[in-house]
């Protein structure tokens, strides 16, 4: 067991730090503050195989080991964590269950648009009336000739307000209760699909979150992803992939906040000393880097797991909800150590502290991966 | 950036393996201007470089970016070389692996000891013509490579006949982003060949620290004891003890003389 | 020839001059250290029409001067003026040569040290000769971070490279005498491999903050926006740059792009001239890379005084004007 990076990894880590502090590092902070979607990075960021990291060469995408996207989203967030967010989404669940689950004819209708950035992705399931109950979900796609016609209403939407195409988990067969739900994937432009406004949000301000309303939304039946009925099947196999991408996006909040702290520590005097040389401030340095690399570590087992196609389910979920959980204490207390500057909007610290929150929330609560981890290990028992 | 004093006194080379390494800015520039130049005359590309087993990373990455291959120089006993020796020993790798090149870039300098000379004396070395600090170039009819470049205050137009040597400012050719595919496929099929000291036919006792003429007696901080001059006073008088002491070191940085005008 | 004395040569660069007396300082620091090492000051001069050179390198501290005029060698050439660098060392045998890190120095001197088989260390900012007799060349290593002691222990001649402003120059003397040793244009000297197409003397081009070498940065010490402005006429005269701190920013005293500090730029100057500035930690990170601070304060233990390299306790308002009077009765254009 090797715990030391390897070269490659090494190479994709300082790969993408250049890119992310050299075309995001100057306006992460007012994109944040003005909840603008950077158009111009992302233009530079399609040629650059961001947008299809997970999906297959043939389809113009880079396909690269779960480790090295980890890496990628976590340097991404560490910069800014709303395009972070972005980013991993897209890969994780608007594109990849297309590769994981896709017709051929579906791959090549959706898939090269999506690896070049083309298109941005978006994934549908939380409704007004069901978030953690995926179950609750309302939306309706009843068949009509060679078509479904959609109707019902998505909230908080990742990627919502610019998404080229989303993909949507809605009931199909009321009835059955285990094979209730399907998965579509719809188009922007499609009649009857349409945005709505921008959520006015605590952190991730730079990722345009919106609701999506679906009236009467006609798709072909081609568009369906997967079987009728594989909904949920289809859905938590995508859950258990974008957590990797998620806990890599806490991750990275935490390293950047770390990185400020340390920083800070070492510059600012008080008593005529460095505030880095207190037992206090050594003793929170010393407890945000080791939860940080056991939130790494965490991650890169169930990277490993996922790439050795190993089940990684409960590996993911364990990973999603320290890393977040992490990121969260470590960005308090990168806010304690630069005290008043670390309260003022006028540095990135409160940013990070901002942002950190969503990550215990989003794709599954800390709550939900509580129970995924509690299924797994009780499942053993019998 | 390095943390620790990297300095071993015993043997008296530099630790470079504690380093974060990474490729040389100026180096990167010269890749860039490389595949620029393979874009539109169409070329095979080959990096260099002379270090410890983990400067593969550097290659790697020029291979990512464009490269066709890179050529790893690794040997201890390469180790701890200046860059009188430096020069030698990559002018025999060049030798070895790539002898009819028709043109060699360099960055202008390095960003550990910025001294510059390794370029000018490859170029000795290898018996061709160089020319350094140029910031544009372009290959004209008949092999010849136009250069332009600011030396001095002076903006010069050069031109010399290949092979040559060129060493490129960071002023121009921008560095492109790596795509991750690059860095991917850098790794899976990046043709990468390993040189030492034998595989070159290289005289121990000739290269590395044994060979170079220059030697390290001591590396430290320059902030340790730092000790300010405290000016008081009128200030006018101020001013004149000011420039006294430092009108040439206000007016090296400034490009002026300042010194008092005799008929003033 | 039988040469008892050793020599330090110094290689007359005087393109530029004026601007560019990287070669009186050299002479300078060659005259300090020559009793060491009981050795004799000599400039090498290279080119066409150079007499008043000759004459400015005895002034200032030159026994000697090896010459070789000729219209062929008007314009700087690496090639040749290797060439014959070369061939002097070769059959004159210096002990040291020193040569200004001037862009052309630069090139000119690796080359040189490569044909004679010998060291070089390039911008030392310290020449000193050790109890063995040595030239101890100190250096910046590792970016600027470190500074690295080094000698040439036995390859001859012991060679440097030091930029301009390094040393100071001493008071000319024209009273001083030197012997010129006037030697013709060798024979069999290769040809040029690289043509000079074009050359012409540019304007100081249009600089960023970050690239400046000589930056005159502001606080609220200044007093008021009037005031402030008197700074961008004193970075004028010093060919430099503006900067300013946040609060001086706010105050509307200066625009947002002259902020300098962690939240706007950071600049790495040779000379930093600090006006009125306390040092919060967010400024001095963004300053702590410049080569040499000078600082005006009334405060003596405000932390920019601290980190400066020249502390000056006054009005910085006042000191500002001071200066720039100065420097007006001083600077030919």
């Amino acid at each position: 067991m090797n715990f030391n990076p390897c070269m490659k990894h090494k190479l994709v880590r300082k790969t993408v730090r250049r890119f992310a502090e050299a075309e995001l590092g100057p306006i992460a902070h007012d994109i944040d503050r003005d909840a603008r979607f950077p158009w111009e990075v992302i233009e530079k960021m399609r040629p650059l195989n961001f947008f299809g990291l997970q999906v297959p060469k043939e389809y113009g995408g880079a396909d690269v080991d779960s480790i090295s996207y980890a890496i990628t989203i976590e340097e991404l967030s560490r910069v800014c964590a709303g395009i972070g967010l972005c980013v991993t989404v897209h890969n994780s669940v608007g594109a990849y269950p297309i590769v994981k689950f896709g017709t051929g004819e579906q791959k090549e209708r959706f898939l090269p648009s999506l690896a070049c950035g083309e298109r941005i992705g978006a994934f549908c399931l939380t409704e007004a009336n069901a978030g953690s109950d995926a179950g609750g979900v309302e939306t309706s796609a009843v068949r009509d000739g060679v078509d479904y016609v959609i109707n019902g209403t998505k909230i908080f939407v990742t990627n919502g307000g610019v998404c080229g195409s989303a993909i949507i988990f809605a009931i199909t067969d009321p009835e059955n209760t285990r094979n209730a739900a399907s998965v579509f994937i719809v188009e922007k432009g499609t009649p009857g699909f349409t945005v709505g406004e921008i959520e006015d949000l605590c952190g991730m301000r730079a990722n345009p979150v919106s609701s999506l309303f679906f009236e009467d939304c006609r798709v072909p039946a081609s568009n369906l992803l997967g079987r009728a009925g594989d909904g949920l099947r289809v859905g938590l196999a995508a859950l258990d992939t974008g957590r990797i991408g998620i806990a890599a996006q806490a991750l990275g909040i935490a390293q950047g906040a770390y990185d400020a702290a340390l920083k800070y520590a070492k510059e600012r005097h008080q008593f005529r000393k460095p505030i880095a040389s207190f037992q206090t401030i050594q003793n929170y340095l010393a407890d945000m880097a080791t939860e940080i690399d056991a939130a790494r570590l965490l991650l890169y087992r169930a990277c490993a797991f996922k790439d050795a196609g190993q089940p990684f389910g409960s590996e993911a979920a364990m990973a999603k909800l320290y890393c977040s959980s992490v990121a969260n204490r470590v960005t308090s207390l990168a806010v304690q150590v630069l005290g008043g500057y670390g309260y003022s909007r006028e540095y990135d610290v409160e940013r990070y502290f901002r942002d950190a929150k969503v990550t215990e929330i989003y794709e599954g609560t800390s709550e939900v991966q509580r129970m995924v981890i509690a299924r797994n290990l009780l499942a053993q028992l019998t | 950036m390095v943390s620790e004093l990297p300095w071993d006194a015993r043997t008296g080379t530099l630790k470079r393996e504690m380093a974060g390494g990474m490729m040389n800015p100026a180096c990167k520039h010269a890749m860039e201007a490389a595949l620029q130049l393979k874009h539109i005359h169409g070329a095979h590309i080959t990096a260099l470089t002379m270090g410890p087993p983990m400067a593969e990373e550097v290659l790697r990455e020029a291979v990512a970016m464009g490269a066709d291959r890179g050529i790893l120089l690794t040997d201890k006993r390469l180790a701890g070389a200046d860059t009188l020796i430096t020069s030698y020993t990559l002018a025999r790798a060049i030798e070895a692996v790539c002898p009819h090149f028709d043109l060699v870039l360099c960055g202008c300098s390095a960003a550990d000891s910025e001294t510059a000379q390794v370029g000018p004396q490859l170029a000795e070395e290898l018996g061709v013509p160089g020319v350094a600090y140029v910031e544009q170039l372009s290959i004209q009819q008949g092999a010849v490579v136009r250069m332009q470049r600011v030396a001095d205050d002076f903006l010069e137009t050069l031109e010399m006949k290949l092979p040559g040597l060129v060493t490129l400012t960071t002023s121009k050719y921008a560095p492109r982003y790596v795509p991750l595919s690059g860095v991917q496929d850098a790794f899976e099929s990046g043709e990468i060949l390993t040189l030492d000291a034998d595989g070159l036919g290289l005289d121990p006792n000739v290269v590395g620290l044994k060979g170079s003429p220059t030697q390290i007696l001591d590396v430290f901080s320059p902030t340790t004891g730092k000790k300010n001059i405290v000016l008081k006073g009128a200030p006018k008088k101020i001013v004149e003890q000011l420039l006294e002491k430092f009108d040439d070191r206000i007016g090296g940085a400034a490009g002026k003389d300042l010194k008092v005008d005799e008929q003033g | 020839m039988s040469e008892i004395k050793s020599s330090i040569w110094v290689f007359g660069d005087y393109r530029n001059y004026f601007q560019n007396r990287v070669t009186l300082q050299l002479l300078a620091r060659a005259v300090d250290m020559a009793p060491s090492i009981d050795a004799e000051v000599c400039a090498v001069v290279f080119g066409h029409e150079v007499d008043e050179w000759i004459g400015e390198y005895i002034a200032h501290g030159a026994r000697k001067v090896y010459v070789i005029e000729d219209p062929a060698l008007k314009q700087y050439s690496v090639e040749i003026y290797t060439a014959l660098m070369e061939r002097l060392a070769l059959e004159y045998r210096p002990d040291i040569i020193l040569v200004g890190a001037t862009s052309f120095g630069r090139e000119f001197a690796p080359r040189v040290a490569k044909r004679l088989g010998t060291g070089l260390t390039a911008d030392c900012v310290g020449l000193d000769i050790n109890e063995s007799g040595l030239l101890v060349q100190t250096a910046p290593s590792f970016g600027g971070n470190l500074l690295a002691k080094i000698v040439t222990p036995t390859s001859r001649p012991q060679m440097a490279t030091v930029r301009p402003g390094t040393f100071q120059e001493i008071p000319h003397n024209y009273e001083a005498t030197g012997e010129v040793i006037r030697l013709p244009l060798p024979a069999g000297l290769p040809e040029d491999r690289v043509r000079l197409i074009h050359s012409e003397r540019v304007e100081q081009r249009d600089q960023k903050l970050e690239d400046a070498a000589v930056v005159v940065c502001g606080g609220r010490g200044m007093g008021s926006k009037q005031k402030f402005k008197k700074l961008h006429e004193l970075a004028r005269l010093l060919d430099g740059e503006v900067g300013a701190t946040r609060p001086v920013v706010y105050s509307d005293w200066i625009g947002t792009d002259a902020l300098v500090g962690q939240a706007g730029r950071h600049i790495r100057p040779q000379v930093l001239f600090s006006f009125g500035i306390s040092g919060a930690i967010q400024h001095t990170a963004a300053v702590n890379d410049s080569n040499f601070i000078i600082a005006v304060n009334k405060n003596l233990n405000a932390t920019m005084m601290k980190m400066s390299d020249v502390a000056i306790v006054a009005d910085a308002n006042q000191f500002c004007l001071a200066l720039i009077k100065e420097l007006k009765k001083r600077i030919r254009d």
